[in-house]
């Protein structure tokens, strides 16, 4: 076998990074030994090969000197690979006959202190370079059919803008929503900061469209049950759960809420209000239809157990009903739309590509253990149903304990952010400004009220929040107190709160009538799961990771998955929106070519070679592997390998094989470096 | 069902009453063939057999303190293209046991419609010395088995003089034991049931009395204890003796490149061994050359340290300890130890024992994201 094609006539291009390479490297020496190397029929530098010059001497030189692969020796391939194979294809040259000798990051930078060795490395370097290269093949990329049609999971504010977006650019959009109703965390707020306008405004509009738009698929009540294939062709499988009223008969007319004898706590009341079985949380709920919650209507528990256990429930006036028994909903309604017997339904769906926009929790109270389970220590959500003219007290601000307006309450900052003890280490970036227009907002609605905010710091950074905190406290004369509560304790009528101001080191007592927990941000308790359907990539709270924090924020590593809001981390609306669009931008811009090329070089399995041990399936974190069931024998997924590798190394025969990568080029590598450093230890 | 009986043995004759035990599992039809050693027609060596008629067990030596073959690597022969459709009974010392079930992880062999019978193996003697012992004695598998048990450990091999798990370890995977250590030979031996299909087995042989494992588990405890302190002993030695490059290469000086060890190895499972692939093989004498030169002389056959090195981090995790790399090489390289030093390094910082449970994920291709904190990876 021949250890190289001896007839490629290779190209070297040094680059000097300015003094980033050339201030350690000699540049001089480098080139005139690599001129010598077997194989170089041109070798050059220039102070930035990638500026228009430097392409230009690229490109002069390969069509005078009729090069027919080259190496280009400078900074890492993740920067200036695709510039410098761009050239090379502008010049008819395959893009995979030119590699990059990376002499800046492994080279220049490491070894500044020692010029000397540094030359002598890059030369190395760039000669094993030389060396794998002769071995390159020429390679195209993969050619992927391409679904243009999305999949937007969360019907939030992001989802609904990710959605809309794309279906207003033409495509189709399917958009799940767990939930009977769009709207997600927004449609609880009672106004948003710093320009205290009315939530509604922001997201009614979305609602209805959404809702009625004709590229819009809305699959409200539903849950992703399964995703399989990848970037242009997922098949989602979705359940849409039951809600037992029929949504073609059903018209809104409301007659079946009030008989229905269950109450039970309202979640999008956060608990301070109570609901029907059979509801609909808000009136301006999208889609506009009731639905019957399986958990608590005592008809359906009584079906569901068939007899087994105890299907009486007690209800709120302690009258025991026996569930068969009951239909009053269904008695009551003039459309027959109640059907009992409904069931979860599977429908399948095939998109090119996905947004994640499942939002965020609340920290649950029960980790942090000094705040105990009161009425009247209430949450920051439920403080917007208290302020809200559409909430359980129509605006006025009641302690639940007893309905009395509260006249004295206490915010408290960070309830669980930046606490590594009991909470989670971040901040959760929105707390410090919804404190702030929350009590001013407190201030308006209790003129003799008095707020204290307890706060570690006051963060406001966006644009205009900074003066809306200082124009707040002037105007509501909140007093703001450094320091974190010690105790909170109930004391007769009153909440008692024990704390230090750390800024004039006095003890503090205030009696307080309500107590408002700011509390942390989490993901969504499905987060994890749902990523493991997706497989996507969870941090070590559940917020799920983008691909690049910098240069691909709103990516995933799995391509065609993209991410949107606050499933990501904590984020204020504006940010939401932001990250929304731009997960929407990358789909239409994925949505925008005719096929999908995929990065040619990947994986690839010997067949006579392979044994199936499946020990690359195990290993391989994007699904791209497979065993093929009749031969026995290793698949690769072309559309879905990243080229990663590591399903080469884990094959113990190398029957799996990356392309340009191949042993053989490895031991020509370790062959030029061992030479080089040989009898040095 | 019973979960364990006593196999009794007639007249002392004690390879006479595990034959007459497998005689039962082919004649009421518990299985439809056997691998177990039969004796050579020269009368001073075994192979393992596949028998289907019972007249020919009257050859069988389940007993013959050999291991030419792992038998693992016989059922991956058997069952690696497809799951056998026949119930093939097969007898696998503990090492055979633990290495087939590292085989199944690898997707090599099927355990489908076999009965897995293990059994007690106080060790084994290279197969040059079973000849001579068969010619020295008239029934040389008891001889053995007496000399072992009376403490004698000089006809082992030093793969089983340190082997820690002289039964059966992973019972999930086996269907029934054959109980020696610790048993009245002339009396009777224990059979125990690990599988409902094992207790078929004792039930439809209707051997009668329950068995009491109590005294075969107070003499393994004993027996293991022991061993265990033979095999560090050894490997703390092999540690000092092996350390660095030199001596490494000094080891595997005599290696031919024969890769006979990688034959006999029956975890390696590879079809073309990328150290006999044109990738490692195949180079022009300028490429020899241009080696040589770095040092001013290249030894021929090339490359010995990068294979043994190679084989050794590919069976690091799974290598069962059998030895039989050793008794492969024709120049008599002591490729054990080493295998056994780094296997059990390896091995332990997986908490991972090869062969210990099907269950158990190959510790490489598996991601755990909790391990390695001593590391920094938290």
């Amino acid at each position: 076998m021949s250890s190289g094609n001896g007839t490629k006539r290779i190209g070297i291009f040094v680059c000097h990074c300015g003094l980033n390479i050339a201030g350690v490297v000699d540049m001089e020496k480098v080139v005139t030994e690599i001129r010598k190397y077997p194989g170089v029929v041109y070798a050059a530098d220039y102070q930035y090969m990638c500026s228009d010059p430097g392409q230009n001497l690229m490109r002069e030189a390969i069509s005078e000197h009729r090069l027919d692969a080259i190496v280009n020796a400078n900074c890492s391939p993740s920067l200036h690979e695709k510039t410098f194979r761009n050239v090379a294809a502008s010049e008819g040259l395959n893009p995979y006959n030119l590699e990059i000798a990376n002499i800046r990051e492994h080279c220049s930078w490491p070894h500044a202190n020692d010029p000397e060795m540094a030359t002598r490395k890059a030369i190395a370097i760039i000669k094993a370079t030389i060396d794998r290269l002769k071995l390159n093949a020429a390679l195209e990329p993969a050619v992927i059919p391409l679904k243009k049609r999305a999949l937007v999971i969360g019907g939030g504010i992001a989802g609904m803008q990710s959605a809309l977006t794309i279906a207003n650019t033409g495509y189709e959009v399917v958009l799940v929503e767990s939930s009977p109703w769009l709207g997600g965390h927004v449609s609880q707020l009672s106004s948003t900061f710093p320009t205290l306008d009315h939530p509604a405004c922001l997201i009614e509009p979305m609602m209805a469209e959404v809702a009625s738009h004709p590229r819009i698929t809305l699959y409200a009540y539903a849950e992703i049950e399964e995703v399989s294939g990848y970037v242009g062709n997922f098949v989602v499988r979705i359940r849409k759960k039951a809600s037992f009223v029929d949504t073609a008969k059903c018209d809104n007319c409301g007659l079946c809420f009030d008989p229905c004898p269950v109450s039970v706590p309202s979640e999008f009341e956060r608990g301070l209000a109570t609901r029907k079985a059979i509801h609909i949380p808000f009136a301006q709920a999208v889609p506009q239809r009731p639905v019957i919650d399986n958990e608590s209507c005592i008809h359906l528990i009584r079906v569901k157990s068939q007899g087994k256990g105890d299907s009486r429930l007690q209800t709120p006036d302690s009258r025991l009903l026996d569930g068969s028994e009951c239909r009053a909903c269904k008695e009551a309604c003039p459309a027959g739309a109640i059907d009992y017997s409904q069931q979860d339904r599977l429908v399948e769906e095939e998109v090119g590509a996905v947004i994640v926009a499942t939002g965020h929790d609340l920290i649950s109270r029960d980790v942090l253990g000094e705040y105990l389970s009161d009425p009247d220590i209430i949450d920051g959500l439920q403080f917007e149903r208290l302020l809200c003219p559409t909430g359980p007290t129509r605006g006025a601000v009641k302690r639940p304990s007893d309905g009395k307006i509260a006249k004295e309450v206490v915010w408290i900052s960070c309830a669980g952010s930046r606490d590594t003890e009991r909470g989670v280490p971040y901040c959760s970036r929105v707390c410090c400004l919804y404190v702030a227009k929350q009590t001013l907002l407190y201030k308006r609605a209790v003129p003799d009220g008095q707020a204290y905010v307890f706060y570690m710091d006051i963060r406001s950074d966006v644009m205009g929040t900074e003066e809306f905190v200082q124009g707040m406290v002037e105007k509501s004369r909140t007093m703001y107190l450094r320091g974190q509560a010690s105790k909170i304790f109930r004391d007769g009528e009153k909440i008692k709160v024990w704390a230090t101001d750390t800024l004039t080191g006095k003890d503090i007592e205030i009696a307080a009538d309500m107590v408002v927990l700011a509390l942390a941000m989490v993901p969504s308790t499905t987060a994890r799961v749902l990523a493991r359907k997706l497989n996507i990539i969870c941090d070590q709270h559940g917020f799920m990771t983008e691909a690049h924090l910098k240069l691909r924020p709103v990516d995933t590593l799995t391509s065609g998955i993209y991410l949107a809001g606050t499933a990501q981390w904590p984020k204020d609306i504006p940010d939401t929106l932001a990250s929304a669009s731009g997960a929407a931008s990358r789909i239409l811009s994925l949505f925008s070519r005719a096929v999908l090329l995929h990065e040619p070089a990947i994986a690839f399995v010997n067949e006579r070679v392979c044994v199936g041990c499946e020990q690359c399936v195990s290993v391989c974190a994007y699904k791209a592997t497979t065993l093929d069931p009749d031969k026995k024998v290793a698949r690769v997924n072309e559309a879905v390998c990243e080229g990663c590798g590591a399903c080469v190394v884990a094959c113990p025969s190398k029957a799996m094989k990356h392309k340009n990568w191949t042993p053989r080029q490895f031991f020509d590598m370790v062959d030029v470096f061992a030479q080089e450093y040989v009898g040095e230890g | 069902m019973p979960q364990s009986a006593v196999l009794k043995v007639k007249d002392g004759n004690l390879p006479n009453a595990i034959k007459d035990f497998l005689k039962g599992l082919l004649e009421k039809n518990l299985v439809e063939a056997l691998l177990v050693p039969v004796e050579l027609p020269s009368g001073n060596n075994v192979m393992l057999t596949l028998v289907t008629k019972v007249e020919k067990l009257e050859d069988a030596r389940p007993l013959a303190p050999v291991m030419p073959v792992n038998a693992a690597k016989i059922v991956s022969t058997l069952t690696k293209l497809a799951p056998s459709e026949k119930k093939i009974g097969v007898i696998l010392r503990s090492c055979e046991l633990r290495a087939l079930t590292e085989l199944v992880k690898l997707k090599q062999a099927d355990l489908t419609n076999l009965i897995l019978i293990g059994i007690d193996c106080l060790g084994t003697c290279s197969v040059a010395t079973y000849g001579m012992f068969c010619r020295e004695n008239a029934s040389p598998a008891e001889e053995f088995l007496k000399r072992v048990a009376d403490g004698d450990d000089s006809l082992l091999r030093e793969a089983c003089r340190i082997c820690e798990y002289p039964a059966p370890i992973n019972s999930e995977a086996s269907d029934i034991t054959i109980g020696l250590i610790g048993m009245d030979w002339k009396e009777g031996i224990l059979l125990q049931a690990a599988s409902p299909e094992g207790e078929l087995i004792i039930d439809a042989l209707e051997l009668g009395a329950e068995g009491d494992p109590s005294q075969r588990e107070a003499a393994l405890a004993a027996l293991t204890e022991e061993r265990i302190r033979q095999r560090d002993l050894l490997l703390q030695q092999t540690e000092q003796e092996l350390k660095g490059q030199d001596n490494m290469l000094q080891l595997l000086a005599p290696c031919v490149a024969c890769h006979n060890c990688r034959i006999a190895c029956p975890i390696c499972y590879c079809k073309e061994c990328l150290l006999d692939s044109p990738t490692m093989v195949e180079f022009e004498a300028e490429k020899y050359v241009s080696w040589a030169e770095q040092k001013g002389a290249l030894r021929m056959p090339a490359d010995s340290l990068l294979f043994h090195l190679v084989r050794l981090n590919h069976m690091a995790t799974s290598c069962v300890g059998c030895g039989l790399c050793e008794d492969a090489c024709p120049n008599g390289i002591a490729l054990m130890k080493p295998f056994r030093l780094v296997g059990l390094r390896v091995q332990r910082l997986f908490d991972y024992l090869p062969g210990r449970s099907l269950d158990d994920e190959l510790p490489l291709t598996a991601y755990r994201e909790e391990e390695f904190g001593e590391l920094g990876y938290k």
